[in-house]
């Protein structure tokens, strides 16, 4: 099965989620980078421009850029997004620190805008464990 | 009637290696000395739930200091700090517990610390037992030299405390109660930019007992427990327990639910494994006429 976020027919949901976060929209005045997200085989490049997720693409090419990524096996996401994560893969950083996931590119913008990337994932996390009597219909794109 | 928190804070002065220094404390309770130390790039406040636990307090002097540069202990006058790098050392951080122990009297005190307080708690076990009666080290181990690379970004232009502050919430463990979580990384967001980089130098750097100095502690002089929060990544449970197994006489419990910052994440969970800890050192003291 498949992550949430990389679902194709959920992008602008999980788009509409990260942007609608009041704890996000703190977090993320003056972010504007394109970060890959690479599960295993799959990718995704999350698209933020002056704090706002314009785009979640899918099944990027070499042609499309990024700023920095976030790199872990399937296996590693799913303990990563359980509700509750188990010892060690509760966060992003300590889920780097123990090699669980690779950070790279631009990690410099990855640790400026930390607040705003855990807080992304953290929404990421809950829309995982949504269960489909509280998850909203799909807005169309 | 004004509701009044029944912790005191006032300052003392500390000459350490000539220097003077304002140093801000917090006491609370009575009996057998408990001095407390705060983690790294944040401040006594760590300790709060403690100082105000009135079955502790009843039996222990609970005492917690802001180190120098950190909370309301501001850097010393008599020097131009700001012309030179801010860098904790084991020396100055062990002198430090010393010379307040002895300024304020207190006989043989407990010494309990958290992270690079936890990690001087063995420091001290090592070269000064005669000091304290016992050490209760939180999230300790042997060295943390992995995590050196690091350190720029902790004192970087372009990365502001929000950093700090949010992955530290990340070393709390999920679950406990969100408001201590945030109150944890509030702390850290109140630090002064260098004091992160230069108090993880004594973490990451200048404390490291790769050598084997931890089997020289004899606990017949100084009894040493070891608490560690299953959830801490920086200084994992099994990281604690090999350093453990160098201290012939120590005793180590692993916290379940917790994460890096016990004591203030969930205080009734920590309290849980705490009390038999205390418990045995007051039984201790009660048969050594202390």
């Amino acid at each position: 099965m498949s992550l949430r976020f990389l679902d194709p027919s959920g992008t602008t949901r999980v788009r509409d989620a990260i942007n609608s976060d009041p704890e996000f929209k703190l977090a993320s005045r003056f972010f504007s980078k394109d970060i890959l997200l690479i599960v295993g085989e799959a990718k995704c490049i999350v698209k933020l421009r002056e704090g706002v997720v314009a785009e979640i693409k899918l099944n990027p090419t070499f042609m499309n850029p990024w700023s920095f990524f976030i790199k872990g096996s399937v296996e590693t996401w799913r303990k990563f997004l359980q509700p509750m994560p188990p010892p060690f893969f509760t966060d992003l950083y300590g889920c780097i620190s123990r090699q669980h996931f690779e950070l790279g590119g631009d990690i410099e913008a990855a640790f400026a805008h930390y607040w705003a990337l855990t807080r992304m994932l953290d929404v990421l996390r809950e829309l995982e464990n949504e269960t489909a009597a509280t998850s909203k219909p799909t807005e169309a794109s | 009637m004004a509701k009044l928190d029944p912790t005191i804070g006032r300052y003392v002065y500390l000459a350490i290696d000539g220097i003077e220094y304002r140093v801000y404390f917090e006491q609370n309770g009575a009996g057998i000395p408990l001095l407390c130390q705060h983690t790294a790039a944040s401040d006594g406040r760590l300790w709060r739930h403690l100082l105000n636990d009135e079955e502790i307090t009843r039996r222990f002097q609970v005492i917690v200091p802001d180190l120098p540069y950190h909370g309301k202990s501001l850097p010393p006058e008599s020097i131009e700090w700001w012309r030179q790098e801010y860098k904790l050392t084991k020396k100055f951080f062990m002198e430090f517990q010393i010379e307040l122990s002895r300024a304020l009297g207190l006989e043989r005190p407990v010494y309990m610390g958290c992270s690079m307080g936890g990690q001087l708690a063995i420091e001290l076990a090592i070269e000064r037992p005669d000091e304290f009666r016992a050490v209760i080290g939180l999230e300790s181990g042997l060295s943390r030299a992995r995590m050196a690379p690091t350190l720029d970004f902790h004192d970087h232009p372009r990365i502001s405390n929000e950093f700090r502050m949010q992955s530290m919430y990340g070393k709390t463990a999920p679950g406990n109660p969100e408001k201590y979580r945030r109150e944890i990384a509030w702390t850290y967001g109140q630090s002064a930019p260098p004091v992160s980089k230069g108090d993880l130098y004594y973490n990451f750097i200048d404390h490291n007992l790769t050598g084997g100095e931890a089997q020289r502690i004899d606990t017949s002089r100084i009894g040493v427990y070891l608490m560690t929060g299953e959830y801490d990544w920086g200084n994992s449970p099994d990281q604690t327990r090999i350093l453990a197994e160098q201290i012939r006489g120590s005793k180590f419990v692993e916290m379940k639910g917790l994460g890096h910052f016990p004591m203030t994440e969930n205080f009734p969970i920590f309290k849980s494994y705490l009390m038999p800890i205390l418990n045995e050192i007051a039984l201790n003291a009660k048969r050594r006429g202390q």
